[in-house]
């Protein structure tokens, strides 16, 4: 009776290691970007009213974890001040008011849920399992593709993420994925933490 | 159409970035190493391409009517401007300043344009760089034309009443495109536009009303300052909790039954031992 009571705890307790979610990885991505010393010749611009070019991914494929997701672009929500996940779970969402499909610098991010109360199972469920060199597709306007390769997966508390990284304009061009994850707090209907991967073009 | 050299409207325009410099030297607080200024000229001067020198050295030639040079990062300190016709010695210059106070840290637009009266002048302007929530944008409107007071509208409701000569009118807002006209202060006059203005998130646009009204030259002219933006509040991604990775249920019920039993065989064992 001690030998199985002894077993039982073993095998529960070697469940509940495994289940732990294995350790974040990361290549540092340089952030920084170089500030031009002050030019001889100044350039000079057309005085007319900037426009904001189509730029949007529309789909995403990630092999390793079966995934091919309409992307659909999106911004703030407005109340919260939140991005704006597509509410829909099999969508996952490009912020429109950052670097595009063909950006030659900053991060593209698209954010997907990891699941939700009323659809079940999102986009992003398996984010969290990626490894480095898993391939991550983005398909641009026109059907083209640009191919990158995860080189990190992190996971925060929400309350201590640096949004600010993530969200840069400048540095080197990289692709940000973002979902949630870490433990789930029933009552308010929040997980605790995001989970992140960062992707860099395939060389 | 040529242009008089003005001494009073550059003199005028000294003063203020003068006064410019020393108000910035006051708000700058605690010594912190200073980061240069930076410095962007307009021109809002219709029919008069120039070459434009600081401290003596030619820096924008060949410059054009409704165009924007820069950003130029100066050092903080004082500085000659001039504006000449291009290929003129900068002792023929149209319009000069000198002694001019570019204070550290700060975001300057160097307009040269005409003033109510019609006269040329290097209207200094200092640009608000404060970084906008996500999500929104900055609209200045400038009011740099030989025109009376006039109100900027957006889709047709007044953003920006009774703006004069110098003056501007500025607002955060939802980046988006709007439709934007110039008008006779109180009035339904259109003297400019409408113009759709793309208004990108993240970054001030400046739009100077130029020229005369007059001479029937009145112009917009664009700059955009980028990189103002913020990163979102956050980003909620999931409320069904199906990814909690913590330990499901019954395997603490395996644990917790374990543990029940060894402590059972124990002190059966222990029982069994007395006897």
């Amino acid at each position: 009776m001690v030998a199985l009571g002894v077993s039982l705890v073993a095998v529960s307790g070697v469940v509940a290691c495994q289940s732990q979610p294995a350790a974040d990885f990361a290549t540092p991505v340089a952030v920084a970007p170089s500030s031009a010393p002050a030019p001889v010749r100044v350039p000079v611009s057309d005085g007319s009213p900037p426009t904001t070019g189509a730029d949007a991914p529309v789909r995403l494929s990630i092999p390793a974890l079966r995934l091919d997701a309409k992307v659909a672009a999106v911004g703030i929500d407005e109340r919260t001040g939140d991005f704006a996940v597509p509410p829909s779970v099999d969508r996952v969402g490009w912020y429109r008011f950052g670097p595009g499909f063909s950006a030659p610098a900053g991060s593209i991010v698209v954010a997907g849920h990891v699941d939700s109360a009323a659809e079940g199972k999102g986009a992003f469920f398996r984010l969290g399992s990626l490894e480095a060199g898993d391939v991550v597709t983005l398909t641009g306007p026109g059907g083209k593709d640009r191919a990158f390769e995860v080189t990190a997966r992190e996971r925060y508390r929400k309350t201590a993420i640096p949004l600010e990284k993530y969200f840069a304009r400048d540095g080197e061009v990289r692709l940000t994925l973002i979902t949630c994850g870490g433990p789930f707090d029933a009552a308010t209907k929040h997980y605790r933490d995001n989970v992140v991967v960062t992707a860099v073009p395939r060389a | 159409m040529s242009i008089i050299p003005v001494r009073r409207a550059a003199t005028v325009g000294a003063v203020a970035l003068i006064a410019l410099g020393t108000a910035g030297a006051f708000a700058s607080g605690p010594a912190y190493a200073k980061a240069n200024a930076s410095v962007t000229v307009v021109h809002g001067i219709p029919g008069q391409p120039v070459d434009v020198y600081v401290n003596g050295e030619k820096t924008v030639p060949g410059f054009q009517p409704g165009k924007v040079a820069g950003p130029l990062s100066l050092p903080a300190g004082q500085y000659d401007i001039a504006l000449t016709k291009p290929g003129d010695a900068i002792g023929s210059a149209l319009l000069t300043v000198n002694d001019a106070e570019v204070p550290a840290d700060a975001n300057i637009s160097l307009v040269a344009h005409l003033d109510a009266g019609g006269k040329p002048a290097l209207t200094p302007f200092v640009n608000d760089t404060a970084k906008l929530a996500a999500g929104k944008t900055r609209l200045i409107v400038r009011h740099a034309a030989a025109a009376p007071a006039v109100d900027i509208r957006a889709g047709g409701e007044p953003v920006f009443e009774g703006v004069t000569n110098g003056k501007e009118g500025k607002a955060d807002l939802d980046a988006g495109t709007v439709s934007a006209d110039v008008v006779l202060a109180g009035t339904d006059t259109r003297v400019l536009g409408p113009a759709d203005l793309d208004l990108a998130e993240g970054a001030a646009t400046i739009v100077y009303a130029v020229g005369s009204a007059e001479d029937e030259t009145l112009d917009l002219v664009t700059q955009s300052i980028t990189g103002l933006h913020s990163a979102p509040g956050g980003v909620p991604s999931g409320n069904g909790g199906q990814a909690d990775r913590g330990l499901s249920l019954p395997w603490y019920g395996v644990g917790a039954a374990g543990i029940l039993l060894a402590l059972a065989g124990l002190t059966r064992l222990a029982v069994g031992r007395r006897r």
